[in-house]
C-alpha cells in the first residue's frame, strides 16, 4: 500500500472518528427518508472540513489531494450520500482554486470555513455528457453580467450558499462562449426547482436551478470570458478522484458488512462457508485494494504537481466500477439477508459512482485516447 | 428437442403480455412506492387462471405445463416483478402439493389454489439460531422454531414449510395460517419487489394432526431441492422479464437522447452495452424454457434449472448496471422506471442458502 | 338467439416492421402476426352480444397460409368456431376481392342474422368491407358503431359522424361495423387459450366458394409502400437572447407554411 505517514494516518483517524460518530448512526434513517441532513453541517463545522481543500490563509485545512481522498474515503464508509454532500462542495471550490482571484477565493472561501457549503452548476438537461451543448446565458449588461436559463442535478443546490454556475456569454460560439461565474445563494432572480429523487444517495440534495434575469456583478466572472470549458475540464479533474475515494470506502464498507453478516451466519470455526463464498471475498479484497492503489497513485501525482488527467478518468472509472461489482457481490452471497439489510442501500449507492462527474463511458474516451495518442508531453504516469 | 414455443404457449405469452399491459403497468410504480398488497392484482391473476397454470385441470387447473409458467413469469416482470414474484412462490408451494401430497390433500388445497381462494407460501430458509424443528408426538406434530424470510407471509392462508425432523432428516408440513402459535413477524424493508411481502414466521409449539405430513417423512431434503430448483426458474423468468424490460426502455431512452449531436443511440458504446444485456437475456431465456420443457416432460431439470441460475445470477444484476448506465442521470432518478427494475432485479437473483447453490449442483452432475 | 358472424384479417404486427432509413422500404422479415385490432373489437362485441343473450359466434378469415396461426387466437377469445379461407390469393386482394370471398363462404356457411366487421384493418385501412359485404349480401349496414343492441329482430347502434352522432336502427340480417371505442377486448384466460383447441376449425378451400375469374381479380393494384420517417432538422437558433430566438423560430416556421 502506499505508506501513509503519521499525518496522514491522523487526519484519517480523525475523519474515521467523525464518521463513527456523526454519519453511521443516522445514514439509514436519512436514506429511508430521502431528506437533507442538515445535522451535518453542524457537526462538521467545527472540524471545518467541509473546507477541506481551503487554502490556511482563507480559513481551511488546505489538505494535500491524498488526504482529501482518505477523508472522503471515511465518509463514504460511512454514507455515500452524505459523502457525496462533502464531495459536491469541494468540487465547487476547485473550480475557484483553478482561477479564482485572490478577492474571488476570499469571497467564495469564508462561508465555507464557516460551515457553509457550495455547488458546482455545470450540467443541463440537454447537456450531460455533452458538457459544451448548455443553454443558460450570462449576457453582459454594463458592470454587470444577467444569467438566464436552468441547471439540473446540481448536488447541494438547496443548501449550498456559493455557487459556481457555468453559463454562455456568447451563446454564439458554443462551448468556446462557456464562461464560469461565482453566484451567491441570495441573488434575486435565483430559485431551486424540482428536487430529484434517486435511487441511492438519497440523503444528499439533488436539485433543478432556475436562473430568471439573475444580475451577478462582472467582479464574479471566473477566468476570462470563454474559459468556462477549460475550467470546468480542470476542475472535474481534480474532483474525480473524490468520486473515487467514496466509491472504494463505499466497497470496503460492503465487504466489512459482508464479512460481518458471514461471520454470524457461521458461528462455528470448523463449519465455514466454502472457497465459493472464500474466493468471492478474496477478489472483493484485492479488487478494492487495487483501486485504492491507483486512487492514492493519482492523488500523489497531483500533489507532485505532474498531469494526472489520464489517472484521474481511470481511478474514477475502476473505483467507481469496483464498488458496483462488490456491492453488487455483497448483496448476492448474503441472499434475502443481504436483501433486507443495509447492504441494499450500498448497491444502490453504488451505481452514481459511475454516473455522476462524468458517466465512466466518457472517462474512458478520455483514457482511449491517451492510449491511441499519447501525449508527449505527459510524463510520471510511472 | 424442440426450441421453439407451441402455439399454445405463445397465446399463453402473448395472453400475459396484454395482461400485464393493461392490468400491470398502470400500478406497478405505486405498489413499488407503498409496498401495501396488491389485492386486486392478485384477483386479476386469478380470473386469468395463472394460480393453478400447472395444476391438474381435475383438481381445477388449467394444466398449462412449466414453459407456460415461465412465460407468464417473464411477461409479468416486464411489467411488475413484484407481482410475478406473489405468483412464483405461490406456485413454489402448488408445485409441492401436487407433487407428493396425498390425494386427500390435493383435494382439500388444489381447487382452492387453483382458484385464488387460498394463496400460498413455501417456507424453505432459516437464517441464524432456531431453525425449524418438528417433533413427533402422540397427538401429532409439535413444530418449534423459525422460518426466514418467507414471500406471501401474512398473505398466504396455506405455508409449505421445511422442518428438521431429527439430525440431518429433513420433512414438509402443510401449515394453514390460522394455526394456533404460528406468529407472522412485521413485514422486511426491501428495496425492490415491494407489495410481494417477506417477512418472519415464527412457529411456537405448532401441533400439526398426521396429515399434515407432505411427502415422506424425513424424506424432504430431496423435495426441499426440487422447491429450489423450480424456484431458481422462477426467479430466472423474472430476471428475464426485468432484464427484457430494462433493455427496451433503454433502447428507445437511447433513440431519443441527443448528446453531441446525434441520439446516443449512434455511440458504439451505447450498442455495446444493449447488445451485450440483450444477448444475456436471450440466453437466459433459452436455457430457462429448456429447464421448464424438461420438467414438463418428467424428466431430470436440477442440474438444469442450477446452471440458469448460476448464469443469470452473474448476467441479471449487470444488464441493469449497464442499462441504467444508458440513461445516465435519467435513469437513476426516481421519476424514471429503471430504479425500480433496478432494486427488483436484485431481488431475483439473490443467493439464499444453502450457499454453495447451484454450482455445486453442477459439479455434482460433472464429478460423479 | 342471434346467430353472428365476425370477419378478421391476420395482419403483421406493426411495432415489428422496421423502416429502411436508406430507401424506406419496410422490413417486416421480423413481424409477428396478430388479429387486426378493430377486428378485436368486433369479436368482443359479437361474444358480448352471445353472452348476453344467447346464441353463438362464428369466426370467418380469409389470408394467405400463414393465416393458420391465427385460428386458436381467435378461439380463445370467444368464438365458438372459425371457418378460415386459407389461399395465396389474398396476399393481393383487394377489397372488392376479399368482400366476394367472404360473401360467398357466408352464404355458404350462413345464414347469420348479423355479420361484424372492425371498423378497418390495422395495415390497409380501407374501410371498405363491411359495405362491400352488405351491398354482396342484401343487407343494411351499420357503420362506425359505437354501441350495438340487438332488439328482437332489429339491431340498434350508434354511430359516430364527424362531429356528431346518429342513433340508427336496421332489421336483421345485417351488417356493422365495430369502432375501437365499443368496448376493451377481454384477455383470454389461460383455460380459454388451451380450449381453444377443441373447438372447431372448419377450412374452406377457395375452390369450393365457386366464385367465378373474373371475381378474384383485384381491381386495385397497390404499388409499393414505403415508411415515413419524421427526420430532424437540427436546426438551431443561437439570438443572445430568448425572445429573438422566438422570433426567429416564428419566421421560420411561418416561411414554411406551418403557422
Amino acid at each position: 500500500m502506499t505508506l501513509l505517514t503519521p499525518e496522514h494516518l491522523r487526519v484519517k483517524e480523525e475523519a474515521r472518528a467523525f464518521t463513527a460518530a456523526h454519519i453511521i448512526p443516522r445514514a439509514a434513517e436519512y436514506d429511508r427518508s430521502g431528506e437533507f441532513h442538515p445535522f451535518l453541517l453542524e457537526a462538521a463545522r467545527e472540524s471545518r472540513i467541509f473546507a477541506m481543500a481551503v487554502p490556511r490563509e482563507l480559513g481551511g485545512l488546505d489538505l494535500d489531494a491524498l488526504t482529501q481522498a482518505l477523508v472522503l474515503e471515511e465518509w463514504g464508509y460511512g454514507c455515500a450520500g452524505m459523502g457525496t454532500t462533502l464531495a459536491a462542495s469541494v468540487l465547487a471550490q476547485d473550480s475557484v482554486l483553478v482561477a479564482g482571484t485572490e478577492d474571488q477565493k476570499r469571497r467564495f472561501f469564508e462561508p465555507m470555513a464557516r460551515g457553509g457549503i457550495g455547488a458546482f452548476g455545470l450540467t443541463e438537461p440537454n447537456a450531460g455528457s455533452d458538457a459544451g451543448s448548455g443553454r443558460t446565458t450570462a449576457l453582459r449588461d454594463g458592470d454587470d453580467y444577467v444569467i438566464n436559463g436552468g441547471k439540473c442535478w446540481i448536488t447541494n443546490g438547496g443548501y449550498a450558499s456559493m455557487f459556481v454556475i457555468y453559463a454562455l456569454t456568447d451563446p454564439t460560439k458554443g462551448m468556446k462562449g462557456l464562461s464560469a461565474f461565482i453566484v451567491e445563494k441570495d441573488r434575486p432572480g435565483f430559485t431551486i426547482g424540482t428536487v430529484d429523487h434517486k435511487l441511492g444517495i438519497r440523503s444528499s440534495n439533488t436539485v433543478e436551478l432556475l436562473f430568471k434575469d439573475v444580475r451577478v456583478p462582472a467582479a464574479n466572472l471566473l477566468g476570462k470570458e470563454g474559459e468556462g470549458m477549460k475550467i470546468a475540464m480542470k476542475t472535474l479533474d481534480m474532483a474525480r478522484p473524490a468520486i473515487a475515494a467514496l466509491s472504494v470506502g463505499l466497497a470496503q464498507r460492503a465487504l466489512d458488512e459482508c464479512v460481518r453478516h458471514l461471520q454470524a451466519r457461521y458461528p462455528d470455526p470448523k463449519r465455514q462457508p466454502g472457497q465459493n463464498l472464500q474466493f468471492k471475498l478474496a477478489d472483493m479484497k484485492i479488487e478494492i485494494d487495487a483501486a485504492r492503489q491507483l486512487l492514492h497513485h493519482t492523488m500523489l501525482m497531483r500533489d507532485a504537481g505532474v498531469p494526472y488527467s489520464v489517472e484521474s478518468a481511470m481511478a474514477k472509472t475502476n473505483c467507481a466500477d469496483v464498488a458496483m461489482r462488490v456491492t453488487s457481490q455483497a448483496v448476492q452471497l448474503l441472499g434475502s439477508h443481504g436483501y433486507t439489510s443495509e447492504l441494499a442501500k450500498y448497491m444502490r449507492d453504488a451505481k452514481i459512482m459511475q454516473i455522476y462527474e462524468g458517466t465512466n463511458q466518457i472517462q474512458r474516451l478520455v483514457i482511449s485516447r491517451a492510449v491511441l495518442a499519447p501525449a508527449v508531453t505527459q510524463k510520471g504516469g510511472h | 428437442m424442440d426450441f421453439l414455443l407451441t402455439e399454445e404457449q405463445q397465446l399463453i405469452g402473448q395472453a400475459a403480455r396484454e395482461f400485464a399491459r393493461e392490468a400491470l403497468d398502470p400500478v406497478a410504480p405505486a405498489l413499488d412506492h407503498d409496498g401495501t398488497w396488491p389485492a386486486e392484482a392478485v384477483a386479476a391473476l386469478a380470473g386469468q387462471d395463472f394460480l393453478g397454470l400447472f395444476l391438474p385441470a381435475a383438481h381445477g387447473g388449467a394444466e398449462a405445463g412449466f414453459v407456460s409458467l415461465v412465460e407468464v413469469l417473464e411477461a409479468l416482470s416486464r411489467s411488475s416483478a413484484a407481482v410475478a414474484a406473489i405468483l412464483a412462490h405461490h406456485a413454489l408451494a402448488a408445485y409441492a402439493v401436487d407433487r407428493w401430497g396425498t390425494e386427500a390433500q390435493k383435494r382439500t388445497w388444489l381447487p382452492r389454489l387453483a382458484k385464488g381462494e387460498v394463496l400460498a407460501a413455501a417456507a424453505l430458509h432459516e437464517h441464524g439460531a432456531s431453525p425449524l424443528m418438528a417433533v413427533h408426538h402422540p397427538e401429532g406434530w409439535v413444530l418449534e422454531g423459525v422460518k426466514g424470510f418467507v414471500r406471501n407471509a401474512g398473505q398466504a392462508g396455506l405455508i409449505v414449510a421445511s422442518a428438521a425432523t431429527g439430525e440431518g432428516r429433513r420433512s414438509l408440513f402443510l401449515v394453514e395460517a390460522g394455526a394456533s402459535g404460528l406468529e407472522t413477524g412485521a413485514p422486511a424493508e426491501t428495496m425492490g419487489l415491494r407489495g410481494c411481502p417477506v417477512a418472519e414466521l415464527r412457529f411456537n409449539s405448532v401441533v400439526l394432526p398426521d396429515a399434515a405430513l407432505l411427502g415422506p417423512a424425513d424424506g424432504g431434503a430431496a423435495l426441499e431441492a426440487e422447491i429450489l430448483a423450480l424456484a431458481a426458474l422462477a426467479n430466472g423468468a423474472m430476471t428475464v422479464g426485468i432484464g427484457s424490460a430494462a433493455v427496451e426502455h433503454a433502447a428507445a431512452y437511447a433513440k431519443t437522447r441527443v448528446q453531441f449531436g446525434r441520439p446516443i443511440a449512434a455511440l458504439e458504446a451505447i450498442q455495446t452495452l444493449l447488445a451485450e444485456a440483450a444477448t444475456d437475456c436471450h440466453l437466459g431465456r433459452l436455457a430457462l424454457r429448456h429447464a421448464a420443457r424438461l420438467l414438463d416432460e418428467g424428466q431430470p431439470f436440477q442440474v438444469e434449472a442450477a446452471m440458469v441460475q448460476q448464469f443469470l445470477g452473474r448476467m441479471g444484476a449487470r444488464i441493469l448496471q449497464d442499462t441504467v448506465q444508458v440513461e445516465g442521470g435519467f435513469g437513476y432518478s426516481e421519476f424514471m422506471p429503471l430504479p425500480r427494475l433496478f432494486r427488483d432485479m436484485a431481488g431475483t437473483t439473490l443467493r439464499d442458502a444453502p450457499a454453495d447453490l447451484p454450482e455445486a449442483v453442477i459439479a455434482a452432475s460433472l464429478l460423479a | 338467439m342471434p346467430n353472428i358472424l365476425v370477419c378478421f384479417k391476420w395482419v403483421l404486427d406493426e411495432q415489428d416492421i422496421k423502416v429502411r432509413p436508406a430507401d424506406l422500404s419496410l422490413d417486416s422479415s421480423r413481424a409477428k402476426g396478430k388479429i387486426s385490432d378493430f377486428d378485436r373489437n368486433a369479436i368482443e362485441a359479437a361474444v358480448g352480444l352471445v353472452e348476453a343473450q344467447g346464441g353463438r359466434v362464428d369466426a370467418l378469415t380469409f389470408g394467405g397460409p400463414s393465416v393458420k396461426n391465427a385460428l386458436k387466437d381467435v378461439l380463445s377469445r370467444g368464438a365458438d368456431r372459425v371457418l378460415w379461407i386459407a389461399d395465396p390469393l389474398a396476399e393481393t386482394a383487394d377489397a372488392f376481392v376479399t368482400a366476394h370471398v367472404l360473401a360467398a363462404a357466408i352464404r355458404q356457411h350462413g345464414p347469420y342474422d348479423l355479420v361484424l366487421c372492425g371498423e378497418g384493418s390495422s395495415d390497409a385501412f380501407n374501410q371498405q368491407l363491411p359495405v362491400r359485404l352488405a351491398a354482396l349480401l342484401d343487407q343494411p349496414c351499420l357503420s362506425f358503431a359505437q354501441t350495438l343492441e340487438l332488439q328482437g329482430d332489429r339491431a340498434r347502434a350508434t354511430r359516430k359522424l364527424g362531429d356528431s352522432v346518429e342513433e340508427a336502427e336496421a332489421g336483421l340480417p345485417a351488417v356493422a361495423s365495430v369502432l375501437g371505442e365499443m368496448n376493451k377486448p377481454r384477455i383470454p384466460t389461460l383455460k380459454q387459450v388451451l380450449g381453444a383447441a377443441k373447438k372447431p376449425q372448419i377450412e374452406v378451400p377457395l375452390a369450393a366458394l365457386g366464385l367465378e375469374a373474373g371475381l378474384l381479380r383485384p381491381r386495385s393494384t397497390r404499388l409499393g409502400v414505403r415508411g415515413f420517417v419524421m427526420n430532424r432538422r437540427n436546426i438551431i437558433f443561437k439570438e443572445p437572447d430568448a425572445a429573438a430566438n422566438v422570433a426567429r423560430l416564428a419566421a421560420s416556421l411561418a416561411s414554411e407554411g406551418l403557422c
